[in-house]
């Protein structure tokens, strides 16, 4: 039984092509890295936190700017925002402690977890979106 | 389980005086709330309670402490036997209006779970002296248990019978159960 596991194993990573396992990847270390440095506000679940913590979960803002997710997460946000028809106005602190790599772990693991239909973004595109984060958005 | 709950009793935390051998109390408070009102230990006498101590601002476990409060809160809304009393311990920042709007924005109603802010040595040495302490003797750091997180459940008469990780939920199930264990004690 365990030979068979193991062999399905090998078949199931051999299916994957190099693009896709290192995706997978880095899926599951934006998942450790949510758990440490977002889930304390946003939960594990992405729900949020009442009227004070907007939730990822099925959030529409978050497919309107998954482009500039990386950025948010970068430099923080300030200011009133509209999330599924309520207003949220909490400022969310910067992670500019999180290298470039955490940053879009982070991103593909939201975008893959918390939409109701995944959003898959290419990684170079997320990692030029961190290169060109707007000066002023701190 | 529930025959077992029916006959478990609570333990009463802190030292015993050696003088009269009564148990330690919270001492009096004077505070002011979200509404600009004043609170001190009146609001509470009587009743069955939980502290807790946060900022507004902070983005590390009182979101977490927050979100398990509110879950205790919707257990005991309506039921004029418990409060809730949340202390901010960055009253320089959370100004009465910032938590008048953190608490509506998180659900309360502005009576039975209360925002409390005043003095900053004052809280500190509420939360050090009358709260902690006397949860956790053992607790030799200052102001280490003010940022812990811990919920404190306090009786009727003013004495401490529980602290409980206000990051897990485990052990706010507990409290949530543990309140309703207190509220059939007989006086």
């Amino acid at each position: 039984m365990r030979l068979l596991m193991c062999i399905s194993c090998i078949l199931f990573l051999y299916a994957c092509s190099d693009a896709e396992l290192s995706s997978m990847q880095q899926i599951h270390t934006g998942a450790k890295l949510y758990e440490l440095h977002c889930s304390n506000c946003h939960q594990a679940d992405g729900s949020g936190l009442a009227m004070l913590i907007p939730p990822l979960k099925q959030s529409d803002y978050l497919l309107k700017h998954a482009k500039n997710l990386p950025c948010m997460i970068r430099h923080g946000m300030q200011g009133e925002i509209q999330v599924n028809g309520k207003t949220y106005n909490q400022k969310m602190p910067a992670n500019d402690k999180l290298n470039e790599q955490d940053v879009l772990a982070i991103c593909l693991y939201v975008l893959q977890k918390f939409p109701e239909n995944p959003v898959s973004l290419h990684s170079d595109s997320l990692i030029k979106s961190i290169q060109n984060c707007p000066s002023n958005s701190h | 389980m529930v025959a077992c709950n029916q006959n478990k009793t609570l333990p009463i935390l802190g030292e015993k005086s050696p003088i009269d051998s009564t148990y330690a109390t919270v001492p009096p408070f004077v505070l002011v709330n979200q509404d600009g009102d004043t609170i001190t230990e009146a609001f509470v006498k009587g009743k069955i309670y939980v502290a807790d101590f946060f900022f507004t601002s902070c983005p590390t476990i009182c979101p977490i402490m927050k979100k398990e409060m509110l879950r205790v809160y919707q257990q005991i809304k309506g039921d004029p036997a418990f409060v809730l009393l949340s202390h901010t311990i960055d009253p320089e920042f959370d100004s009465i209006p910032l938590l008048k709007e953190y608490a509506s924005r998180l659900g309360s109603d502005g009576k039975q779970w209360q925002f409390l802010t005043g003095n900053r040595e004052q809280i500190y040495e509420l939360a050090e002296k009358g709260y902690y302490a006397t949860a956790m003797p053992d607790s030799t750091e200052p102001g280490g248990y003010v940022h812990s997180g811990g919920f404190i459940l306090v009786d009727p008469k003013s004495r401490v019978r529980g602290v409980y990780n206000g990051t897990d939920a485990k052990e706010v199930d507990q409290l949530i159960e543990d309140l309703f264990i207190l509220k059939s004690e007989k006086p």
